[in-house]
């Protein structure tokens, strides 16, 4: 037990009035029932009580000062357990006295009213809107598709891409966010749609590219050839004397996006054979020497 | 539950008159039973309070009027948000950890 002077922050000489003031005002700011958020308060206002008990009245602190009792008041008359009103305001009796707190019939409190949708216009809010990323494969954007998807915390989402979605489209799911607060709407989810790549087509707008190989044979003297699209294979028509570099277009093979269908623009890349054999190198080298060409300068003419 | 007499007896400091007012202010809320006056266990402890507040502390009865109003709305609003901590016990753990996440961002 601590020095009752030390406790009340007063010195020994300090007139019976300075205690009783130095006891209100620690007493109003550490009494348990006004502060009943406060767990170490009540521990505080039991030692502040039996300091002033003992140095408070006149004669015990003649008694204290010439040491006839000690700090602890061994001759203390405050019955050492006491109730205070917070453990009955806290428990459940204690709803009794909170009717009373608004004068005006207290139902429950004004934020509950608004959490639990009342007609209250006031604290409304929008729950806030939740994010995520994923990935779908290339067709999946061109084509749309529906997919059911299980985001990183365990969200299981379903989403439909629309067809000719593009790389890094964000897609809202609306009312699928987090709930809204006082009977606002929710707020929507955002996936972000990041599209793979493709090992063959690209895509230019609304339009697919893609490369097509074709034997030196199939070049020159023309050829159907099967080639795949982002609908599937079609067959394609190589006009003879076509070379590396010549795009075919098929119409209507491309993107659909807001009712326009792109086009599937294939460019031609004529392949040599993996070991051309002696014949084809000599026949060529024979025809070389009759028939010379630059296709370098060609190439010099377009810059 | 005990009577206004034995009340006034448990009580150091508390006469029958002061007690009588305070009733009437609505500061205390005993149970009538028949024409005597009934105090719960709740009671007792507030009208200890009160006591301690007026004779101790020197809180007049205006001022103490605004005291116990404010106090008894600390309580209630205390019990209006154990009821809804407890609420939000009952929900899932992936709901209580993003109402502590709004909660703490607001903090």
């Amino acid at each position: 037990m601590a020095d009752p002077y030390q406790l009340l922050g007063v010195s020994r000489e300090a007139t019976q009035d300075d205690i009783r003031k130095a006891y209100r005002r620690l007493a109003k700011n550490n009494h348990p029932d006004l502060h009943p958020g406060d767990k170490g308060a009540e521990a505080r206002f039991k030692e502040i009580a039996s300091a002033y008990d003992i140095v408070g009245d006149e004669k015990k602190r003649v008694r204290f000062d010439s040491g006839e009792i000690d700090a602890s008041g061994t001759e203390r008359s405050q019955p050492p357990e006491r109730e205070f009103y917070r453990q009955h305001a806290e428990a459940p009796q204690g709803f009794k006295y909170e009717r009373r707190s608004n004068g005006t019939g207290h139902d429950d409190s004004d934020l509950f009213a608004e959490l639990f949708g009342a007609r209250s216009q006031r604290a409304k809010a929008r729950g806030p809107d939740v994010s995520y990323t994923f990935a779908v494969e290339f067709t999946e954007a061109i084509n749309g598709a529906k997919k059911r998807v299980v985001m990183a915390d365990g969200k299981t989402l379903d989403v439909t891409i629309p067809a000719g979605l593009k790389d890094g489209q964000t897609l809202r799911l609306r009312g699928q966010g987090h709930p809204g607060f006082g009977g606002a709407e929710p707020g929507d989810t955002l996936v972000e749609i990041h599209v793979k790549p493709h090992p063959i087509f690209r895509r230019e707008g609304n339009n697919i590219r893609s490369m097509l190989p074709v034997t030196i044979g199939e070049a020159m003297a023309g050829a159907k050839v099967q080639v795949e699209t982002v609908t599937g294979p079609v067959q394609l028509v190589v006009p003879n004397g076509s070379n590396t570099g010549t795009v075919l277009r098929l119409r209507g093979k491309g993107v659909l996006s807001k009712g326009v269908t792109g086009d599937h623009l294939i460019e031609l890349q004529v392949f040599l054979p993996d070991q051309p054999d002696n014949v084809l190198v000599q026949s060529i080298t024979e025809w070389e020497a009759k028939h010379a060409y630059d296709p370098r300068k060609k190439q010099g003419a377009q810059t | 539950m005990i009577s206004e007499r034995e009340l006034i007896d448990a009580i150091e400091r508390l006469e029958a008159d002061a007690l009588r007012r305070w009733i009437d202010l609505g500061w205390v809320l005993p149970e009538q039973d028949s024409d005597s006056l009934c105090f719960d266990p709740s009671d007792v402890a507030r009208v200890r309070l009160i006591c301690e507040l007026h004779y101790e502390l020197r809180i007049e009865e205006d001022s103490m009027s605004v005291v116990l109003s404010l106090m008894d709305q600390l309580y209630a609003a205390r019990r209006s948000l154990r009821e809804l901590v407890s609420a939000v016990e009952t929900q899932p753990e992936k709901v209580r950890a993003h109402i502590a996440a709004l909660v703490k961002a607001k903090q």
